[in-house]
């Protein structure tokens, strides 16, 4: 019995708190409830939100937020399974929003020519579940070179998340029977417009 | 001792002189405005952009209640706005909302502890040892932190109350966007509802 009085004082006592701490509203819609003593007026609020397009690929392979990723640690000629697992362990993640909604698209391109012999290929493998996005992605590989392609087609704003598991999982895919390197400096480019 | 006895006095028959609170005005100045800086964008990708505020100048919007003059309807004599405000002291409470706000972002706004004016500067109301209403003060809601205010005129939410007529309240805005918002400029109106009591 006095087991049973302690919780209900209990239960009294934290429905007693949260009445206090609940934030009073009115009906501001009635007039009745300010005609008398009161009275209701307007102004009007503007409000300016910035456009936002950026893209990452997480991991970063290099400081602050690139936009890019860096494959110039791969050496050509050495046993592509040792490599094979970085190759596919790369997140895009992109935050996106337009005036008027308007849609936008990430492409890839290199900042360098593909050497000749070998070929460089992108596929989106993945999406992840987090953040809040419309999915669009390119299904099959993409070819590299410096001309610019779509890899995610048309979307509305959103946001993919941060960090691995988030946005579209890549993966990489080398050919290279040739054994030629890749140049110094060279840089696979993502761009969200 | 003998001024305080007359003027609790003159406020409880004035109380009961007027069954009902007397009418006043409540003025809403000021065009606020809040543009969001490259700053208060998100850095990192794939992060969501609602996280990050960026306010208003602190007195973007001022609000006042003031009671409305009066005339004796048997002697015909006029009393100013100050004179009912200094005689009759009532509490007000404010309540908020917006209409036309677009999805995905949220309004908050707030005041700080004693912000405004009291009007009149000083009443006999002050002196007295005993007031019934407490001081002539303003009270912020949540301590005087940011409160949501609902885009719905049903759930107006109070975001201060203020014993006595009192001017020039400064109401800051803060904005949150979600990255679903649509960026550019986007106009939208603030309600703003004064209650009075007489408790």
């Amino acid at each position: 019995m006095k087991s049973i009085i302690k919780h209900i004082a209990i239960v009294v006592f934290v429905i007693s708190s949260s009445l206090l701490n609940a934030q009073e509203t009115l009906n501001a819609n009635d007039t009745n409830t300010f005609i008398f003593g009161g009275d209701q007026q307007t102004n009007t609020l503007s409000v300016e939100l910035l456009p936002i397009a950026i893209v990452d690929v997480e991991p970063d392979p290099s400081t602050g937020i690139s936009g890019s990723a860096d494959l110039t640690s791969l050496e050509a000629g050495l046993p592509f399974t040792g490599a094979a697992d970085d190759l596919d362990g790369l997140w895009l993640n992109f935050t996106h929003r337009a005036e008027n909604f308007q849609n936008a698209r990430i492409f890839v391109s290199t900042n360098q020519p593909v050497p000749a012999g070998m070929s460089v290929n992108v596929e989106i493998i993945a999406t992840g579940t987090g953040g809040d996005f419309p999915s669009n992605p390119r299904v099959g590989q993409v070819n590299l070179s410096t001309t610019e392609e779509v890899i995610v087609y048309d979307f509305a704003n959103g946001y993919t998340g941060d960090g691995l598991n988030n946005g579209y999982q890549l993966k990489y895919t080398i050919d290279n029977p040739g054994a030629v390197s890749l140049p110094d400096g060279f840089e696979i480019i993502y761009r969200i417009q | 001792m003998k001024k305080h006895i007359i003027y609790l006095i003159t406020v409880l028959l004035s109380f009961t002189s007027y069954s009902q609170l007397l009418p006043g005005t409540l003025d809403v100045s000021g065009f606020p405005s809040v543009s969001q800086d490259i700053s208060d964008l998100v850095q990192e990708a794939g992060l969501d952009d609602g996280g990050i505020g960026f306010e208003s100048s602190f007195d973007a919007t001022l609000v006042g209640f003031t009671l409305d003059s009066s005339r004796d309807p048997v002697f015909g004599y006029t009393t100013t706005s100050s004179s009912n405000c200094s005689e009759n002291v009532y509490r007000y409470k404010v309540y908020m909302h917006t209409t036309g706000a677009p999805q995905n972002i949220k309004i908050e706004a707030r005041t700080t502890f004693n912000s405004g004016i009291r009007f009149p500067q000083s009443a006999a109301y002050d002196g007295l040892s005993f007031k019934p209403l407490g001081p002539r003060d303003l009270t912020p809601e949540n301590g005087g932190n940011y409160i949501l205010i609902p885009n719905d005129g049903a759930a107006a939410i109070k975001v201060f109350e203020f014993i006595g007529c009192r001017e020039d309240i400064p109401i800051q805005f803060r904005i949150e966007a979600n990255s679903l918002a649509m960026a550019g400029i986007s106009d939208m109106t603030v309600y703003y509802t004064v209650v009075g009591s007489l408790d």
